[in-house]
């Protein structure tokens, strides 16, 4: 993976309220990991004080615990269930309301437009998955960072989406403290940014402070006006240490080199038999899936006003009503949903959008109700696929539940 | 900070979630639980803008009951009359049943793949469809008699239940009648009125002369008779870069933005809803894709 080079310069922890003071200035809303409901999470912040301090969190399969961690660091923890997702492609969306006049359809109001939002805390996974869902929704970021600009495929709801991410501002912070469920390093896409990540502003956490680097003329311009000084020798290669202790502490690991192919050819693996054995059909991985994008759009009354609200929701391949046709659902099995959204999430969405629909965030994992562990199906998948045709099926190991 | 997003124009076009206004004017009872309704754009310049191809669907929508893709059934020559052959299944249909003349649906589209017209030049096309199979077939009649020079033979079979069920009844005579084209229409029950074939609707296939290189399939029907009847046509040696196949799938953007039909790699909305055989063969035997 390349490593950014190029300046970096040093922000001291008592200047995060500055660094939150010039966002603001600049009339961004900033948002930032907090302790809320137990759990990281991103929300609006005014004051740096605001932001999680000392604490780390746990993950394994279907496990999340804060505890108490170095009360000098505040970014100990990796991710939370909130991923960027919810910011530009809302969890529900007006679209527009209308009533019927006559013969025509009036439009009585339309959905908000998108708040200009700086997302301070954001990993590097983060951010792959922000690359993933640009492709999703038709929006590019280019070369340079000016006049980023959408697609041709302009609908309502994916203006949202570009004009949200238009105005952003990204601000990651690199992880030296990977969490039990990350595999991002197997996908490339972590522990710390690489230069096709969008991002404006990155970070690496230490004692003191942060060494900083800038992708973007929007992140130059926010250094400048905090007037750092460079970070020196030591914090360079401290953060390079640090960097590559945390590539070295993934929680899993994923080969991901042959993957579509491997998912092609398991079509009928009966691994999903399996998988259907513990499978809730729940659908928590894609909700929290910082990449999922399934949604449903369904109709509101206000009995008052007489009108009709039309509202996007996220919507999960994991329900029964998600492929319903007139003839049953499509797929009726969790045998069948769970190969779809696997199937999709690794294979098949290189053919729709030309990348890997997996980070390697290890959301999934830890938001299982009952573990099911992405990196060790694939595995178990792989076992499968490459026995002989005649011999007995592999044991298949299921991770012991605490 | 948060100011509502400017407000797109209302427009023709496969991008967009605003519905435009069209009003119903013309009902036909098919059968006991399906009807044919003609719309036609309340705005003249929509209704000017519209154009589709045989194949394609709509999104109808009733205010505050929802959407239901629906293809288009009448002929596309004539892209302003909107035919759209309903059976009532579901919330949407059913308050479209009870509309009247007169009444006013959302309509968003067209969306999707047609028929591939341009596979079809100087050679036999065969058609077989089932049940309400035919609505989406109907517009391809149509265009192979409008421009009937194109190709060689034009073959429909046709399966429904009883004669009863037949949509179009009128115009199955009528093509039945036409030298142009030849009609089989087979039935599960016949009544006795009913002197035609009986039995499902490969068992037409007997009945006609397929030359296999030289033929162009489209099949249309339940998800059985998608399977059943493209085989039928492999099994006859058509070459499956010439079985085009019409699929049914949850839809709700009709733009393979939600996610809700994909097939696959596939968003049937989109890149469908008409397949060609060769393009989906290794999930189309597949079960629960």
């Amino acid at each position: 993976m390349s490593v950014p080079d190029g300046k970096r310069w040093f922000l001291p922890k008592e200047s995060l309220d500055a660094l939150i003071a010039v966002l603001h200035q600049q009339q961004y809303v900033v948002i930032g990991p907090v302790f809320h409901d137990r759990a990281i999470r991103l929300e609006q912040v005014q004051r740096a004080d605001q932001l999680a301090r000392g604490v780390r969190d746990e993950h394994s399969g279907g496990q999340y615990r804060l505890i108490d961690g170095n009360q000098e660091l505040l970014f100990e923890y990796v991710v939370g269930p909130d991923s960027a997702k919810k910011f530009f492609f809302p969890p529900r969306q007006e679209l527009f309301s209308l009533h019927v006049k006559g013969e025509q359809f009036v439009i009585d109001k339309v959905g908000p437009a998108a708040p200009k939002l700086a997302i301070l805390g954001l990993r590097p996974c983060d951010l792959a998955a922000i690359a993933v869902q640009d492709r999703v929704f038709g929006y590019h970021q280019p070369a340079g960072d000016e006049a980023p600009w959408a697609s041709g495929f302009r609908c309502e709801s994916e203006l949202y989406y570009t004009q949200a991410r238009e105005q952003s501002l990204l601000i990651a912070v690199n992880c030296v403290r990977p969490g039990g469920t990350c595999f991002c390093a197997s996908w490339g896409n972590g522990p710390q940014v690489n230069k096709d990540m969008p991002y404006d502003l990155a970070m690496t956490e230490m004692r003191k402070g942060f060494v900083i680097r800038s992708k973007s003329r929007k992140g130059a311009a926010i250094i400048s006006s905090l007037s750092l000084r460079d970070a020196d020798d030591a914090e360079v290669e401290l953060e390079g240490l640090l960097l590559q202790r945390a590539a070295e502490h993934m929680g899993r690991q994923l080969q991901t080199d042959d993957l579509p192919q491997l998912l092609d050819r398991a079509i009928d693996s009966p691994h999903w038999d399996n998988v259907a054995k513990r499978c809730l059909s729940c659908g928590n991985c894609t909700m929290v899936c910082p990449t999922c994008f399934c949604s449903t759009v369904s109709d509101s009354d206000d009995l008052a006003t007489g009108s009709t609200t039309r509202t996007r929701e996220w919507e999960s391949c994991y329900t029964h009503q998600f492929s319903y046709t007139t003839s049953g659902p499509v797929r009726s099995s969790i045998r069948a949903r769970y190969r779809h959204w696997l199937r999709h999430k690794l294979d098949t969405w290189h053919d729709q959008f030309g990348v890997s629909g997996c980070v390697g965030c290890g959301r999934c994992i830890t938001w299982c109700p009952v573990g099911i562990d992405l990196t060790a199906e694939v595995e178990s998948i792989r076992r499968y696929d490459s026995r002989d045709e005649n011999h007995a099926p592999p044991r298949i190991t299921v991770e012991a539940r605490p | 900070m948060i100011t509502p997003a400017a407000r797109p124009e209302p427009h023709c076009g496969h991008d967009t979630w605003y519905p435009l206004a069209a009003r119903i004017t013309n009902v036909v009872q098919e059968n006991f639980n399906t009807r044919t309704i003609t719309l036609e754009m309340v705005d003249q310049a929509q209704r000017n803008d519209y154009q589709w191809r045989p194949g394609q669907f709509n999104m109808l929508y009733v205010p505050s009951v929802g959407e239901a893709a629906i293809s288009i059934s009448s002929d596309s020559d004539k892209p302003q009359v909107l035919e759209h052959t309903i059976r009532t299944v579901g919330s949407v249909t059913r308050a479209i049943e009870h509309m009247p003349v007169g009444s006013v649906v959302g309509l968003r589209g067209p969306f999707g793949e047609g028929w591939p017209i341009e596979a079809i030049e100087g050679k036999d096309v065969v058609m077989m469809c089932g049940g309400i199979g035919l609505a989406p077939l109907r517009p391809m009649v149509y265009w192979l008699l409008n421009h009937r020079e194109m190709c060689r033979r034009v073959v429909l079979l046709y399966g429904c239940r009883t004669p009863e069920d037949r949509l179009y009844a009128d115009e199955l005579e009528q093509w039945h009648e036409d030298p142009r084209i030849d009609v089989l229409v087979t039935v599960d029950n016949a009544t006795s009125q009913w002197v035609g074939p009986v039995g499902v609707v490969t068992n037409l296939l007997r009945r006609i002369k397929v030359s296999a290189r030289e033929t162009v399939v489209m099949v249309c029907g339940p998800r059985i008779l998608n399977r059943v009847g493209a085989w039928s046509f492999l099994q006859l040696h058509v070459p499956p870069e010439q079985v085009y196949v019409s699929l049914e799938r949850n839809m709700n953007c009709g733009f393979g933005r939600c996610g809700h039909c994909q097939y696959g790699p596939k968003f049937v909305c989109r890149d469908g809803p008409v397949f060609r055989y060769s393009d989906i063969h290794d999930i189309f035997a597949k079960e629960e894709v």
